[in-house]
């Protein structure tokens, strides 16, 4: 399956390296190692490890750290730039953690002071600055979230969604990455030697790296991305596949997207973290797919984490960046740090930078949870694919679902909503647990637990080809519990005795990944965030990964209350009349068939500008199409956005003259930010048995007559969600 | 040496969190890691930190892990010959 090229008409970069593409490509063709000891934050024993950091000029915590890198490499991609990108997908796992960490340190709780905690406040404080006001997507997939997010902005642009999208990666230094991957015994303590026979581990770092992503051309020599592949190796939380399986097949992909083969390459960034398993799996993997390639050599292979220690969610798309200078300077970067050829690898990167042309780069960016991503970086002009159009494609059908929320699973939560009583609350654990194997959650605390038990039970009974390939799964805040105890223990134990297990347990794609594993799903494994809308970002992922092919996807969004840190970062966590929980989850195939329900994502964009009401309503058919099409619309009024979010929906029935039932879902369900995923669970049951419960109108039932339902989410961020019969 | 391997199935069954797990089934020479127990790598940096944390001795590396890990009663003979706080 081949997909259309996509060019890459701005660049920004900021990493220890320095700012922007010109001491990038300096530093990069010197070999210089930007490794340092002096960390960001106070660090109580006398021995640093070392680190790449970047000298911010600007001091202070507001806005935080991660926020201010995506903003230096957004201006660059950006300048020059006279119209907003029409969308905006970024890569993050640390948002405003570093300042969380010294307001929490410090036991300061007021609320206002983490107000951009969120991993999706990075990009929409970009979305702010640039004045973007259509999709802004979070993506948080560990070490390879940079490149996801680039695959998930090249495949809006071949759907035509967008014309234009601002796609990459952003992560601060901060003490969760420093003591989490130490605990986990992956540092080096002399500095990332990837690919060194004596590798002990990674250095982490912090950087970000932008890319301005359009169909159009900027200027004759503009590289491109001519291809992207996604995989999961649905094998261990935070070790990868041995043989490389899940690396080979995320490459493999990457390849047959773009339509070409391994000699077509001539450069590979490899991932290269300098951990012993990674490095090994890695080269396994290279081996294996270009050695039974043609020609027999493969081409140079380098990883530059060396020379930038690894800069996490900012990784893959600071090299999607280093490959486009590679073929733009011609030059092939050194694998710095390296000085002894390690024979069990059966590679040997390049040590010195080498001048002479490149026109093809495959980069590499892996992460915990075997969360894979493989881009191609060209400057081979392709004809854009225009064969396959979204009008032809079937819909995604439902074929599994399951909710749940303080009352309990899909069938409580149906009965006790559907009666039009309130099921919000918290889910005691034993509950929560039912169904999963005690040594399957023996470690997981209440977020994963969630997430396989919805995914367990929405795969119910579902036959073995229909049976989940791919993952997509939306949460505001995390795994909040982990990452509470771990900051908790770092803290009690003055920086000694971090715990191992939060920190796998905290990064947002470990529910996820908790997924892939246990249904063995290896194709794409993608995890959004964005706040209230964390479920529609996974519903759009969904949908742009879906778009050429048929593999059956499990879409979810559930978030966990934290007594502690809930009514900090939410605040309609802290409106809500009880602490409430939960998430809901859909097993999706894009098939036709005849009498099934399907879903779509039709809308999403900023709730901010006054016309936002009027795209939404042209996007659903226009007013007149409205009541002929829709029999009842369930509708998300964020507790902590509600005025703005009742101007919204008076918008909304003026504009429409709607005349079909409003269901107030949030006041049933409670406040959290995965609400509105149970909200399409109860409305995919409504439309699949044709009727409304009278009392969830007041009245009688009322039939759907063959209409389907819409879930509106308003606040911050407007979206519509479409469940109907096909 | 004795009361530190009962000690130390207690802790490590207390990490483990394996419900069906009792002190008593951890066997002194059995192999401790991707034994019948269940115990993998995650458990080992768990168990490396506690015996940091509870004894002062510190197994900071995969080469040295795999031999001090090797059974119960080699864990417990490394933690007797290195913690500055045990008798001999």
């Amino acid at each position: 399956m081949t997909g259309a090229a996509v060019y890459i008409v701005g660049m920004g970069i900021v990493s220890s390296l320095g700012l922007g593409l010109d001491e990038t490509t300096d530093a990069l063709i010197n070999a210089r190692r930007a490794l340092t000891t002096s960390i960001p934050f106070p660090i109580a024993s006398p021995q640093h490890l070392p680190v790449g950091a970047v000298s911010l000029a600007e001091a202070g915590q507001s806005p935080p750290r991660t926020h201010r890198l995506a903003r230096l490499a957004a201006d660059q991609a950006l300048a020059g730039c006279e119209t907003p990108p029409d969308a905006i997908v970024l890569g993050s796992t640390t948002g405003g953690i570093l300042t969380t960490e010294s307001l929490f340190g410090q036991k300061i709780d007021d609320p206002r002071r983490y107000g951009m905690h969120a991993l999706g406040s990075v990009a929409e404080d970009l979305a702010r600055r640039s004045g973007c006001t259509g999709p802004v997507v979070t993506v948080s997939t560990a070490c390879s979230s940079g490149a996801v997010a680039i695959k998930l902005a090249v495949e809006m642009l071949r759907c035509g969604l967008a014309r234009c999208v601002l796609a990459g990666g952003a992560d601060s230094l901060c003490r969760l990455t420093y003591f989490g991957f130490n605990a986990l015994q992956l540092i080096d303590p002399d500095g990332a030697r990837p690919l060194d026979r004596d590798r002990r581990g990674m250095s982490v770092a912090e950087g970000a790296a932008m890319l301005l992503l359009s169909l159009e051309p900027g200027d004759a020599a503009c590289p491109q991305i001519i291809g992207a592949g996604l995989s999961c190796d649905a094998y261990h939380a935070t070790t990868p596949h041995p043989e490389g399986a899940g690396a080979m097949a995320a490459m493999q992909a990457a390849l047959d997207d773009a339509g070409i083969s391994v000699s077509d390459i001539d450069y590979i960034n490899l991932h290269g973290t300098g951990t012993i398993d990674n490095d090994m799996s890695e080269a396994r993997a290279v081996k294996t797919l270009f050695v039974s390639g043609l020609p027999p050599a493969s081409p140079p292979a380098s990883s530059i984490k060396g020379a930038t220690g690894h800069p996490l969610a900012a990784a893959g798309a600071l090299e999607a960046v280093v490959a486009a200078l590679s073929i733009e300077r011609g030059f092939i970067p050194a694998n710095v740090g390296h000085r002894t050829i390690d024979p069990a690898l059966g590679i040997a990167p390049v040590t010195s930078p080498l001048k002479r042309p490149v026109t093809t780069v495959l980069s590499n960016s892996f992460g915990f949870g075997g969360n894979n991503a493989s881009l191609i970086v060209s400057r081979t002009s392709r004809r854009p694919d225009t064969s396959r159009t979204a009008s032809g494609r079937p819909g995604l059908t439902i074929v599994g679902r399951a909710c749940l929320t303080g009352t309990g699973l899909t069938d409580e939560t149906r009965r006790v909503f559907f009666a039009g009583y309130a099921c919000r609350g918290l889910l005691a654990d034993g509950t929560l647990a039912q169904g999963l194997a005690p040594r399957l959650i023996r470690r997981l605390k209440r977020l994963p637990q969630m997430a396989l038990s919805l995914a367990v039970h929405a795969c119910n009974g579902v036959d073995a080809e229909r049976m989940p390939v791919m993952v997509s799964f939306g949460t505001a805040w995390g795994a909040l519990s982990e990452t509470h105890d771990f900051l908790e223990r770092l803290t009690e134990t003055g920086q000694q005795y971090p715990s191992p297990t939060d920190f796998i347990g905290s990064v947002h794609n470990a529910p996820a990944g908790q997924i892939a594993m246990l249904l063995g799903a290896k194709g794409a494994n993608v995890t959004t965030s964005g706040g209230d809308y964390s479920f529609e970002q996974a519903l759009l992922a969904a949908e742009l990964l879906t778009r050429q092919t048929a593999d059956p996807i499990f879409v979810a969004a559930a978030d966990e209350h934290h007594p502690v840190f809930s009514p900090l970062f939410d605040a309609s966590v802290r409106l809500a009349t009880q602490p409430a929980d939960g998430g809901g989850g859909l097993l999706l195939q894009r098939r036709q068939a005849k009498g099934a329900t399907c879903i779509d994502l039709v809308h999403y964009g900023s709730g901010e500008p006054a016309d936002g009401m009027k795209a939404l309503i042209q996007a659903l058919g226009g007013a007149a199409a409205m009541d002929r099409r829709f029999g009842a619309v369930m509708v998300g009024l964020p507790a902590g956005r509600r005025k703005q979010a009742q101007r919204q929906l008076n918008s909304f029935l003026e504009l429409s003259r709607f005349q079909g039932a409003m269901i107030d879902y949030r006041r049933l369900t409670g406040e959290f930010g995965g609400a509105s995923a149970v909200a399409s669970v109860l409305a995919t049951e409504m439309v699949a048995r044709g009727g409304v419960p009278g009392p969830l109108v007041g009245g009688t039932d009322q039939p759907l007559n063959g209409k389907g339902m819409l879930v509106l989410g308003l606040g911050d961020v407007i979206t519509a969600i479409r469940i109907f019969p096909s | 040496m004795d009361q530190l391997i009962a000690e130390l199935k207690t802790k490590i069954v207390d990490i483990l969190n394996f419900p069906d797990v009792k002190p008593e089934d951890i066997q002194e020479d059995a192999q401790l890691v991707g034994g019948e127990l269940g115990i993998d790598s995650i458990d080992v940096l768990e168990m490396v930190i506690m015996i940091e944390k509870d004894y002062g001795v510190a197994i900071n590396n995969k080469e040295l892990g795999a031999k001090v890990f090797a059974t119960l009663r080699t864990l417990a003979a490394y933690i007797q010959e290195k913690a500055p706080e045990l008798p001999n």
